[in-house]
């Protein structure tokens, strides 16, 4: 534990951690990913509350198409329009919405299914890690709708009280025009 | 068809006149789904009509690009050396590719990636490689610019059409369509904030219209704001305060409205009460407007918290914070843009409260907006199935019931209780639009702002 701590994966550190100290990690973490998977396309979202950080920071910048070269205005910076730009108290009352009865784009509910791949540790510091991966939010509805979301996304896990609990998630989807009526499942 | 459509059928000026019947309120569905009245639209609703395309602040050094739509046809927004804004078709007159492929952007000229056309900021065709060699000179290239629609601006937003005949900007935008852009401009000069969120919806984009004006919705369909404790909905839909502007060539506001003794009381306030007043409100109340928005909105649209439409498709809401624009994609498909402005000089807590706001109430993952999609593409999708779309839609909501009256500068406006005359006034000027061959027409042929019973 001491020396994961101390390291930063593809820099020059003085005690790199071993393949079996990485690959449990790895493991780990994405055990984590897909429980916390599991439990959105199981529809507990009340559960999935309880892997959130109270200082989550949950957010999906505005993408557009943009030349090569001022491909560094493709996303929307923190501070300006998003998708979402959550914290905890927010995504409570998306899960309350999820649970009134009357959230008629959830109501009947869809079936979802989200992939969670190309799982890479960024960087670990203290007792966060950070997490990159690939998502593929698949989402059913009614009788014949389908929406697709893939995207990058950066989590922070945080080691609390044993376990991980879920302090950031950034996603940066892939389309720029969002081809759905809505947006109304957590990724 | 598929979609419900009559194939070939020209609609005769009658046929579309009796589309829609004010004076009982029902509307043919067809008007929802129709694909010739759908190319027809395009024809005489968005080539003919003044179209918003994007403010001053999105595009402000000369190069500086906005890509928007006048109905489906692409139009680069670049503001050019002078300082002037050109709104150019963005298609090469060489073979059709599209100039400018990135939705927004800076450029020095715009290079077609097919054979390397060149044109300026002002649309001129500056350079065709093989001038001499393949053409042997002999092109004309003063006939080959870009197709350059006419642009005007109104308190910094642009505005395009494609019509020559079209009256100004001013003229088109009347009374109604002044005091919609006014209210974005209510607390002071405003700047649109980095990203337009964009999502389609499987819907006829005049049912996304209506539902602006329409306050019936909101306590049903958007209940879950409510029971998860997002926003009171009880303290913003003041069912029984309605106030509805009508305006010429379609254009209206529809929502809740200050009464004339709480206007007479704000209006007695110094402009230093107001702001006080008005940082001492709930989240989610409409700020109390400064003196100078009387100058802006007029003495009646000054007491409007409601949503303006300015014709056809860009509704005004949040009291200015947001616009959204509701952009055909055939019958049954609609793109929403939602663009967000802020005062220039707000304090950071102000424009980190109002931009908060702005992410969470409207936009395809928005606490309001994500139960709306759904009810406007399965009432779109009833519009095409064969003993449905024969049914026609009922909005007769106060109907005969409601005075129209004309304030003291010719705004004519009903107050009222919550009801569906900003729909009606929407579908009545639909026909007439459509109905009408070219503007010399709509201006003889189209119903003025009544006065009396509505």
């Amino acid at each position: 534990m001491g020396m994961l701590e101390q390291v930063r994966l593809g820099a020059v550190v003085s005690q790199e951690p071993s393949l079996s100290e990485r690959a449990l990690l790895q493991y780990e973490v994405e055990q984590f990913l897909y429980a916390e998977a599991a439990l959105l396309d199981a529809r507990k979202h009340r559960e999935w509350l309880g892997l959130l950080a109270d200082d989550i920071h949950y957010w999906m910048p505005i993408r557009r198409t943009t030349t090569l070269a001022e491909v560094d205005r493709e996303f929307t910076k923190l501070g300006d329009m998003a998708y979402f730009d959550d914290d905890r108290a927010l995504l409570e009352i998306r899960v309350r919405k999820l649970e009134a009865g009357s959230a008629w784009s959830e109501d009947p509910p869809s079936r979802s299914r989200h992939f969670v791949s190309n799982v890479r540790i960024l960087d670990i510091a203290g007792d966060e890690i950070t997490v990159e991966a690939c998502f593929h939010l698949y989402r059913s509805r009614l009788e014949r709708d389908v929406d697709s979301w893939i995207g990058r996304r950066v989590d922070v896990l945080r080691r609390t009280d044993g376990s991980f609990r879920l302090a950031k998630r950034h996603l940066f989807l892939d389309q720029t025009v969002i081809l759905s009526t809505n947006m109304s499942t957590i990724f | 068809m598929a979609d419900g459509t009559q194939v070939g059928h020209a609609w005769d000026r009658a046929e579309i006149l009796s589309l829609f019947d004010p004076t009982t309120g029902v509307l043919d569905r067809r008007v929802l789904s129709d694909e010739a009245l759908y190319q027809l639209e395009l024809e005489r609703i968005f080539a003919r009509s003044w179209n918003f395309m994007c403010h001053d602040s999105q595009i402000p050094e000369p190069g500086d690009y906005f890509i928007n739509y006048i109905g489906e046809d692409q139009v680069i927004v670049v503001r050019d050396e002078d300082g002037g804004v050109n709104v150019l078709l963005n298609t090469c007159r060489h073979r059709g590719n599209a100039l400018c492929r990135a939705e927004q952007g800076h450029a020095k000229s715009f290079v077609c990636s097919y054979h390397g056309w060149n044109y300026g900021l002002d649309g001129r065709l500056i350079g065709v490689p093989g001038l001499k060699a393949y053409y042997r000179d002999e092109i004309d290239r003063s006939k080959l610019g870009l197709h350059k629609a006419r642009a005007e601006s109104y308190l910094g937003f642009w505005y395009a059409t494609l019509a020559p005949d079209a009256p100004s900007l001013h003229d088109f935008l009347g009374d109604v369509g002044r005091t919609g852009l006014g209210m974005v401009c209510a607390h002071g000069e405003v700047e649109c904030v980095d990203g337009i969120q964009k999502n389609v919806i499987s819907c006829n984009w005049k049912i996304a219209v209506d539902n602006l004006f329409d306050w019936y919705h909101v306590a049903y369909s958007h209940a879950s704001a409510n029971t998860a404790g997002f926003m009171d909905i009880s303290q913003i839909l003041h069912p029984k305060n309605q106030m509805v502007m009508l305006g010429e060539y379609g254009h209206g506001i529809g929502g809740p409205g200050i009464p004339q003794e709480k206007q007479d009381q704000i209006d007695a306030m110094s402009d230093e009460e107001r702001l006080a007043a008005s940082r001492a409100a709930p989240p989610n109340s409409p700020r109390i407007r400064p003196s100078k928005a009387k100058k802006l909105m007029g003495p009646v649209g000054v007491r409007s918290e409601g949503h303006p439409n300015i014709f056809p498709n860009l509704w005004i809401t949040m009291s200015g914070l947001q616009m959204c624009l509701r952009l055909p994609r055939g019958p049954s498909k609609t793109e929403l843009w939602w663009f967000t402005f802020v005062p220039k000089d707000a304090p950071p807590a102000l424009r980190r409260n109002m931009i908060w706001q702005a992410n969470h109430v409207f936009g395809p993952a928005g606490i309001l907006e994500q139960d709306d999609g759904e009810n406007w593409s399965q009432s779109t999708s009833a519009a095409r199935s064969l003993s449905s779309r024969a049914l026609g839609q009922y909005i007769g909501m106060g109907l005969g019931k409601d005075q129209a009256v004309a304030g003291e500068q010719g705004e004519h406006y009903i107050e009222s209780c919550v009801g569906e005359h900003g729909q009606r006034w929407l579908y009545r000027a639909w026909t007439e639009w459509m109905a009408a061959r070219d503007w010399a027409d709509l201006k003889a042929n189209h119903t003025a702002p009544p006065t009396g019973v509505v």
